[in-house]
């Protein structure tokens, strides 16, 4: 994480996610899926190719890739279908756009309920015998049992979640990284997916997006570093008031 | 040309010049920066040359001298809410922390009986000037027990004219000891965890001899907290000062 600051002076929070190796793996049609929207199948960051069955290294052989360590479904519009092999690049996100991010939170492993879930626990002095981390009562007596899905300790992390509408500041395309605002489920160096933002308010966010995806090989050359237009970029002067 | 003898005298060639080559005496001397050293961690060395690259590229807009925790610096910032749009502060800088875009350095002055501590980031675009009042070391890397000191040692002149140092020359080291007020503390500094040398304890040899009890003399053995920093330091250094002098 770094900072970054505007051209009025605010200082803002951001994450480094870097687009490594990513190529789209196969092409799932509506009828196939049996959703709403056709999907696109995306492998992230490349692994060996051993030790692994061959059901598995199918998908990969099919489209003439190396075998990825995370594979990932995408809803896709017909519109937008990409051929498998295709790689994708971090200029297919462009800045001033928004974007939810999807990962593995950190596993915690087996946790009490204050942890987990904040309850208050008792007091730690005052007469209390041996009780001062535990749940209390989990019931009513009118219920006469336990409702299904009741808060108690377990494991805690190690599970999907997404953060929703996140700006990005920066993309550079030399090294493919996107400079994301705020924080993003996960750890340093864990395997992240990038969508566009799901929420209403961000609907007519992207004007002219590369659609469907940026392709190194065309017309567009891009300079190095894309930047959003309130970002303060470190060639320009100091800030003055005037 | 004719010499008083009538006859020509011999070409003598004019002495030749003693060249003292002053950048050799200035190379010996390197100061990188401690936030470009990176913290020991998992983190991909990918983001802290990007983090690097965008340091680098703002000090060549932006000069940010050497300094070090102990020197009196003057800051002037942008400030929506000032006069002159403008805010000029002096003070001793008591700690430099933080790694990368994020370094920050705090100064420390008394102005009017009160003491004011303000904490800079060395990176922000709103800070416009930053000049070096008085460029030494101090016996500690860390000055917060000017808290607990006699104010006098904490104030400095705010239209104090900057003590000139030649480039070349070593960076004196201030042996000041500092005479505290009387305890409370807002922190034991006698306590061997500090490792405070700049401090004149006038404490009885009883609370002195107490404070060792909390010493951890294993501390200096452990090999798991050893961090060496000189061949990454070495690279960085190279990396920096060609990118520099560009």
């Amino acid at each position: 994480m770094m900072p970054i600051w505007t051209k009025s002076g605010k200082k803002h929070a951001v994450t480094l996610l870097k687009v490594q190796d990513c190529h789209v793996l196969r092409y799932i049609s509506k009828e196939e899926s049996g959703g709403k929207t056709s999907k696109l199948l995306v492998g992230g960051k490349n692994a060996s190719p051993f030790f692994k069955s061959e059901s598995t290294m199918e998908i990969f052989k099919e489209a003439g890739v190396p075998r990825k360590q995370k594979v990932s479904t995408f809803n896709v519009t017909d519109d937008a279908i990409i051929k498998p092999g295709t790689p994708l690049y971090a200029a297919h996100f462009r800045p001033g756009q928004f974007v939810d991010v999807t990962a593995k939170t950190i596993g915690k492993g087996f946790q009490g309920v204050m942890k987990r879930w904040g309850f208050k626990g008792q007091p730690a002095s005052h007469g209390q015998t041996k009780t001062h981390r535990r749940p209390g009562a989990i019931s009513t007596n009118k219920a006469a049992k336990v409702y299904r899905g009741k808060k108690m300790p377990g494991k805690m992390g190690n599970i999907y979640r997404t953060t929703l509408g996140l700006k990005v500041w920066r993309i550079n395309t030399k090294h493919d990284i996107i400079y994301v605002n705020g924080s993003v489920p996960g750890h340093t160096n864990c395997l992240v997916k990038v969508k566009d933002s799901k929420l209403s308010t961000y609907k007519d966010c992207n004007k002219n997006p590369p659609f469907p995806t940026f392709f190194a090989d065309g017309d567009e050359k891009l300079p190095e570093d894309l930047y959003d237009e309130e970002m303060f970029q470190f060639t320009d002067p100091s800030i003055t008031y005037a | 040309r004719i010499s008083s003898d009538g006859k020509l005298a011999k070409f003598q060639p004019p002495p030749k010049p003693v060249i003292i080559d002053k950048q050799k005496q200035r190379e010996e001397r390197r100061f990188l920066s401690p936030e470009f050293i990176p913290p020991r961690g998992r983190t991909d060395p990918l983001k802290f040359y990007m983090e690097r690259k965008d340091m680098i590229q703002r000090r060549k807009v932006f000069n940010i001298p050497e300094f070090y925790v102990g020197s009196v610096l003057a800051v002037t910032t942008a400030d929506l809410y000032a006069n002159e749009k403008a805010n000029r502060f002096v003070g001793i800088c008591i700690q430099r922390g933080g790694k990368g875009l994020g370094a920050t350095f705090v100064l420390r002055n008394v102005i009017e009986d009160q003491g004011v501590e303000i904490c800079y980031e060395l990176y922000s675009p709103r800070i416009q000037a930053i000049e070096v009042l008085k460029l030494e070391k101090r016996l500690d890397d860390n000055l917060m027990y000017l808290r607990d000191a006699l104010p006098e040692y904490s104030t400095f002149d705010v239209n104090m004219k900057p003590v000139s140092h030649l480039d070349h020359e070593e960076v004196p080291v201030n042996k000041l000891q500092v005479r505290m007020k009387p305890k409370p503390w807002s922190k034991r500094w006698e306590r061997p965890k500090y490792n405070i040398k700049g401090i004149k304890f006038e404490l009885p040899e009883k609370t002195m001899k107490e404070a060792q009890k909390w010493s951890q003399p294993w501390l200096e053995f452990d090999m798991l907290r050893e961090y060496d920093t000189s061949k990454i330091e070495e690279k960085i250094w190279k990396e920096v000062s060609e990118e520099l002098k560009k």
